[in-house]
């Protein structure tokens, strides 16, 4: 019978072409219109360290979670086995390479000292010699895995030798094993698979056809030996186009959209990507005509790429930058220059472990307080999160929109999770969408003052339009220049700080938090960001075991929803109101507290830098609804 | 045409030291203005943090009072998207050779075309005399403690390194060659730099007027001295910037003011964005609409598609 859903799960060596393998799966998927999500882990490193990639193709939805066991993995490597057959169910598929069988953990040198320590005990317990054969020896016989065993050598002679390569060259089509061995498994058929090499490989014919034989050879290879145990069934999700793009992919779109004309920024991780993009795309031009540009400027430092965003808003540009914690760190003494100036700005913030270089490459939710609180003084921020790709596409938007109805700087708080997540996502629907620019003096009258005191947001007139305008970072007069009056000082202290209670009556707080699930649920989950999918996946299992939940995401954290807030969360009994969050404070509790005088009681957090899962959250809400106050997951490699 | 001299000073008080260098140097910008008859609206002075950083608020053209250090990435962000507007950078020594030296020498690499004007006193004057980068090694001025330790920057030399395509000095007390000066500058294509010698009359009391009045002479009045790169072929850029490195050495009974070095044949940083995006000047980042009249995204559902399509996954039936 086929399949609604597979859990799959990819491993293999930085740079040896995993995200190939992942890449042409998954438009392969989305070809058949499957709903896919991902998750891509890495360490800090090009070449040679673990990496992998967790995945859940569903016929039915887009998936909002992934999670463990998984039903097949695929190991480019000996070290993917030893890392993840711990992930794998047992009667699952585990896809390997058998020339690796004598290998061992201690011959892996990217191997961590803890994993090794780990993989140690778990031999000795299990009696084993540890080996990669004596490893699949026990996952074959206790554990009941189907072991699809390749030669990887043999299958990358047989294409050297097919189209006269160079054996230098072989190990690029190690990505292609792992793609034709999970299309067997799943019945996939050739054509997807050649479409999705074609979306990969295009303009290059050759190395289409070259992986296009090895995945075919593969899958034809698997199937007569084990059939398509997991043939997914036709896709139930009735739309003829799919989107296939990371968080990173899908904010920098976005951006365009919303008409970002200036973007500067300097690399780091997990944010680069979405200014790439940006600059592959950063000339609009469709059928020869010319929308616009996009310029984007890799500057010396983050400080150089906020106060030059700074300087391109002031004329007028929507722009942005985009960072991560270490970056946004240098960036808060513009961003408070950008607050007293009144300046429209966007600053996307991919969060990632910290502090300082904490963890490059993976995920947290840790910097909500210092993203409210940055810069010194007091000045209005608005601040808001998105809890997957779609969200993050219309709130890209929107956080222009917001940035300069209320002149001022907006962050757009986002995770790593996000931004490497590879999702197929429906494409977005742009005819409702509006541009607001707030108060714009386009004809400014002679004695123009941009900090005009008779509104509390005063028009804004670009550099360069008819009047001539000063700004100071100092407290200033309507005029903009430095005045230290005491009374000029309330006035125009006042007139900013003003802004943000406008924007709390403004935007409507259902937009600001969002309720899902029953009136009547019989707990409450809070939470922000990416563990919206996460819960929510939750509450549907927990929801079929009678165990009716709800959940409360909360997007924008300043202006708080208060009263929204604090009416949905009376409703519950106190004991049974749970914040979820990738931290150790739970930071959202903290601010939710601050700003409603609700303290919540039960936490479920994880801060080992990996998302979590379905299965281990279910557990850990059932765990805080049967009386435990706090539970710290930490599943996942 | 040139303008009136008076129209380019603001109303407000200029609040310097009696006797400070920056009033020869806002002379001078004043005087510059008027006889390049700038529109007002459509320049901007970007300035930093200290004494220097008030310039902004003395001119009546637009005025950027920016952050300590930071003035060449605003003023960058505002040339960028609107390349139309002429921009002046003011900073002190502390201001771009200290905090924001990283940007100073950036703006080299990339040649955007604005003038940075430099007031070297060599001291934080604002903050009560403490050395800046351009102070001597071993100079004890009027508020330090003990001689000061660290070893200068030479402002000149370190321009023409990071690839700055003018390079000059002033003198704040000799206000015509300075005006000429800052005019060449903001005339110039590409990144100017200009180091204005000038006393603090509070807190350096080794490099007053009377130091500089018997030491200070101008290179143009010496006979052969030729800054410019005339072609753009090989050799003749590296033997004048040679030529500019071993002037910028020269410092003590003799100190040299006027163009080190000028090279008007390197693509400024707006031509190469032009290269890329041939709308770019026409159509900037400060210009574009964003918006249809009806305040619909100015990219719609089709457009999308066309600009996206390789996001996009037509599905088929299993």
């Amino acid at each position: 019978m086929a399949r609604r859903e597979l859990d799959l799960l990819l491993g293999g060596a930085q740079g040896a072409g995993l995200d190939t393998s992942a890449n042409v799966l998954t438009t392969a998927f989305a070809r058949l219109g499957y709903g896919i999500t991902s998750d891509r882990e890495y360490f800090s490193n090009i070449k040679g360290r673990h990496s992998y990639v967790h995945a859940r193709i569903s016929t039915t939805e887009i998936p909002q979670a992934l999670t463990y066991p998984v039903q097949v993995v695929g190991a480019m490597d000996a070290e993917t086995i030893f890392t993840h057959h711990g992930n794998l169910e047992d009667g699952g598929y585990l896809i390997f390479d058998k020339s690796t069988s004598d290998r061992r953990p201690s011959s892996i040198s990217s191997i961590e000292p803890d994993l090794m320590r780990r993989l140690e005990n778990t031999f000795a317990e299990l009696k084993i010699d540890g080996t990669i054969a004596s490893l699949v020896e026990f996952l074959g016989e206790v554990r009941k895995v189907k072991l699809v065993e390749l030669s990887y050598p043999d299958i990358l002679a047989e294409v050297t030798k097919k189209f006269k390569l160079r054996a230098a060259y072989a190990s690029r089509y190690i990505s292609s094993i792992l793609v034709g061995a999970v299309a067997g498994l799943v019945n996939l058929d050739g054509k997807s698979v050649r479409y999705g090499l074609e979306r990969r490989f295009a303009g290059r014919p050759e190395v289409i056809e070259q992986n296009s034989f090895v995945a075919d050879y593969v899958s034809d290879a698997v199937k007569g030996k084990y059939g398509s145990p997991h043939e997914l069934g036709r896709s139930q999700l009735g739309c003829d186009e799919l989107m296939v793009a990371s968080g990173n992919d899908v904010v920098a779109m976005a951006k365009i959209v919303g008409g970002m004309r200036y973007q500067s920024y300097y690399p780091i991780t997990p944010a680069a990507d979405e200014s790439f993009f940006l600059e592959s795309s950063e000339r609009l031009e469709v059928n020869g005509e010319s929308l616009g540009s996009v310029i984007v400027i890799q500057t010396e430092d983050e400080i150089a790429a906020i106060n030059s965003v700074i300087g391109a808003a002031l004329t007028g540009a929507r722009s942005a930058t985009a960072t991560s914690g270490p970056g946004f760190s240098l960036m808060v003494e513009g961003l408070g220059w950008a607050g007293i100036n009144e300046v429209p700005l966007v600053v996307t913030y991919y969060q990632r472990g910290g502090p300082s270089t904490g963890q490059p490459t993976r995920g947290t939710q840790s910097d909500l307080l210092f993203a409210l609180s940055a810069s010194h003084g007091e000045f209005p921020k608005i601040v808001l999160s998105s809890g997957d790709h779609s969200e993050a596409f219309y709130d890209a938007i929107e956080a222009f929109n917001l940035a300069e109805k209320y002149q001022t700087p907006v962050i757009h708080l986002l995770d790593k999770f996000l931004a490497n997540s590879i999702a197929t996502l429906h494409v977005p629907k742009l005819s409702a969408l509006k541009i607001e620019r707030g108060k714009i003096a386009y004809n400014p009258p002679r004695d123009y003052k941009r900090f005009d005191l008779n509104d509390t947001i005063s028009p804004r007139a670009f550099l360069g339009s008819k009047v001539v305008t000063w700004y100071t970072g100092d407290e200033h007069d309507e005029a903009g220049h430095v005045n230290e009056d005491p009374l000029n000082r309330v006035k125009m202290y006042d007139k900013r700080m003003k802004k943000l209670e406008i924007a709390d009556r403004e935007i409507p707080p259902e937009k600001r938090a969002v309720y899902f699930g029953p009136e009547d649920a019989d707990f409450l989950a809070i939470g922000w960001g990416f563990v919206k999918g996460v819960v929510l996946d939750a509450l549907k299992e927990l929801s079929n075991q009678g165990l009716k939940g709800a959940y409360l995401h909360l997007k924008m954290f300043s202006p708080f929803p208060s009263d929204y807030v604090r009416s949905v969360i009376e409703r519950f009994d106190p004991e049974r109101v749970i914040i979820v969050e990738h931290d150790y404070l739970a930071q959202a509790g903290m601010v939710l507290t601050l700003n409603t005088g609700i303290v919540i009681e039960k936490a479920i957090t994880k801060y080992t830098g990996r998302p979590m899962y379905t299965r281990e959250l279910i557990a850990a809400i059932r765990r805080v609804i049967n009386g435990e106050k706090r539970v710290v997951l930490s599943y996942g490699e | 045409m040139a303008s009136d001299v008076g129209a380019y000073r603001t109303d407000v008080w200029v609040d310097w030291c009696p006797g400070c260098g920056n009033f020869g140097i806002t002379s001078a910008v004043y005087k510059a203005f008027a006889e390049m008859a700038l529109d007002p609206t459509k320049t901007v002075v970007v300035s930093g943090i200290g004494c220097s950083g008030k310039t902004s608020h003395f001119v009546n053209v637009n005025g950027v009072h920016s952050l300590h250090g930071r003035s060449i990435p605003f003023a960058m962000g505002i040339k960028l998207a609107n390349p139309e507007l002429t921009v002046v950078v003011h900073g002190g020594d502390g201001d771009l050779l200290g905090i924001g030296a990283g940007h100073f020498v950036a703006l080299g690499r990339r040649n955007i075309d604005m003038a940075v004007i430099m007031h070297d006193n060599g001291v934080y004057g604002l903050t009560k005399g403490q050395a800046s980068p351009t102070l001597l090694s071993g100079l004890k001025t009027k508020s330090l403690a003990k001689p000061n330790i660290q070893d200068a920057i030479n402002p000149i030399a370190l321009a023409l390194a990071s690839g700055y395509t003018f390079v000059a000095r002033g003198y704040s007390m000799m206000v015509e060659p300075l005006k000429e000066v800052i005019k060449a500058a903001i005339q110039h294509k590409g990144a100017a730099f200009i180091d204005i010698l000038q006393p603090c009359v509070t807190y350096n009391d080794i490099q007053t007027a009377e130091f500089y009045r018997t030491r200070v002479y101008r290179l143009e009045e010496q006979p052969g001295w030729d800054p410019s790169v005339k072609k753009s072929g090989v050799g003749e850029k590296e033997k004048k910037i040679m030529q500019a490195w071993l002037k910028s050495q020269e410092w003590g009974d003799k100190i040299p003011t006027g163009i080190f070095y000028q090279n008007p044949n390197t693509s400024t940083f707006e031509d190469r964005i032009d290269e890329r995006i041939p709308t770019y000047r026409d159509n900037p980042p400060g210009k574009q609409p964003v918006a249809r009249k009806d305040g619909g995204t100015l990219i719609g559902d089709e457009t999308f598609r066309k600009l996206f399509g390789e996001h996009i996954v037509k599905t088929e039936e299993k």
